[in-house]
């Protein structure tokens, strides 16, 4: 594989890829670090790449790996300066997080982002990427019926904390 | 009336509905006039289509390909500097073993003769370019008149094998080499010259030689050739066959 078709079959994903990072680690630039580190990574192994199915699946699955390391480390690091954050799944907001999150993209942004991992990924991977379950079924290795309940359950998830919060705020 | 998308709506939030329908569901919420019941749905999908806008800054795609332009400049460096290291190293090795076999010979009184002396200076290396192809691989069949040759043109033989820019000269060495096989550093010379010889023919006389000679230690190099992926099959075959021969004597 030469560079010319290297371009045309990995590059192209890049803003795909940069999505997925940033999905993760939420920080354009660690983001745009993370999808170098993995071209770089396809390109090592581009002799190789014609054995995938598909290079771009291939690529979206690297990538979130590679974020999901990077954020364990990252996980570390907080801890070990005390300053380790506690998650809360269903979370409700303080009033000052409420008037932050207004905007309602940015409150979607914060809702998504407070999804478990598997469902937050899938429902990025289809309502943002609109990628195809079989698509999906091998970027997660999930079943496709599983691809389902997951997706059901984060798009629920979405709209019933969206609702809520929107409606208390509006009732403010 | 709004029946339609309220049902695309359940099937939505099952994880039931295709691609076709979700883009629909988009759609439908993207437009002006959705109905007040169902206007809380707005900003889910409008976050959708949002986010799937956003790019990495531009220069992403030029930092890359410099980046991977690098690399791979980097990696054919590394290939030409190996073959030039294994060559600096044949040299060296050469002038060691032509340096050890003159002392070795020194006492000896080295009777030189003509046909000697005027192959030498054609061959010498730095003449390379001030003579012809034709006149080199004369001056290399001259040796075929000689009863044996001294340390001095052994070495000059395996150099212009080895370093001459033209394959016949290189193929003529070779044959003029093969009739002192009982030379050891005719030997020597021919079983590295075999490890950086690169073209098919003179690879071919070589393992040819080599076998014939029934230079046992060639063996690892001829297996080796025969797995390097970038030599001719031709070439791998024979070398494939060669490793059999020697191993089995």
């Amino acid at each position: 594989m030469d560079l010319k078709v290297f371009t045309q079959s990995v590059l192209q994903h890049q803003s795909r890829l940069f999505r997925v990072a940033k999905l993760f680690l939420k920080n354009t630039e660690e983001a745009e670090d993370t999808v170098q580190e993995i071209f770089l990574r396809l390109w090592d192994k581009r002799q190789q790449l014609g054995a995938y199915n598909s290079v771009e699946a291939l690529a979206v699955q690297m990538t979130k790996n590679l974020c999901l390391d990077k954020l364990k480390s990252h996980a570390y690091n907080y801890t070990s300066t005390g300053l380790e954050t506690v998650e809360v799944s269903a979370r409700t907001y303080t009033p000052h997080e409420q008037t932050e999150l207004a905007d309602s993209n940015e409150l979607l942004k914060k809702i998504i982002d407070d999804l478990p991992e598997i469902q937050k990924t899938i429902l990025h991977l289809r309502d943002v990427e609109e990628y195809s379950f079989e698509e999906i079924e091998q970027i997660t290795g999930q079943t496709i019926n599983n691809i389902r309940v997951i997706l059901s359950r984060a798009r629920k998830s979405v709209r019933d904390s969206y609702q809520k919060t929107n409606n208390y705020v509006s009732g403010n | 009336m709004y029946q339609e998308i309220e049902k695309l709506l359940e099937k939505y939030y099952e994880g039931e509905t295709t691609l076709q329908e979700e883009k629909y569901i988009k759609e439908f919420f993207g437009k002006a006039e959705v109905p007040t019941h169902l206007q809380h749905h707005i900003a889910e999908f409008a976050y959708y289509r949002l986010a799937a806008r956003e790019t990495p800054s531009k220069n992403l795609n030029e930092e890359l390909l410099r980046r991977i332009e690098k690399k791979g400049r980097i990696i054919q460096f590394r290939a030409v500097s190996l073959r030039i290291a294994a060559g600096v190293a044949l040299v060296l090795g050469s002038f060691a073993a032509g340096y050890y076999y003159n002392n070795k010979g020194g006492e000896i009184a080295i009777i030189e003769n003509p046909t000697a002396n005027s192959m030498k200076e054609t061959l010498q290396f730095k003449q390379v370019n001030l003579t012809s192809a034709s006149e080199r691989i004369d001056a290399v069949n001259q040796s075929l008149k000689l009863e044996e040759l001294d340390k001095e043109l052994i070495q000059l033989l395996i150099n212009t094998l080895n370093f001459d820019d033209n394959v016949n000269v290189r193929l003529a060495a070779c044959q003029a080499l093969a009739r002192f096989e009982s030379e050891p550093a005719v030997r020597e010379g021919l079983m590295q010259s075999l490890k950086i010889q690169t073209d098919p023919n003179i690879q071919i006389t070589l393992i040819e030689l080599l076998v014939m000679m029934k230079e046992k230690r060639a063996s690892e190099t001829l297996e080796q050739i025969s797995k390097d992926k970038a030599v001719m099959d031709v070439v791998r075959m024979k070398a494939e066959e060669g490793a059999a021969t020697l191993i089995t004597l």
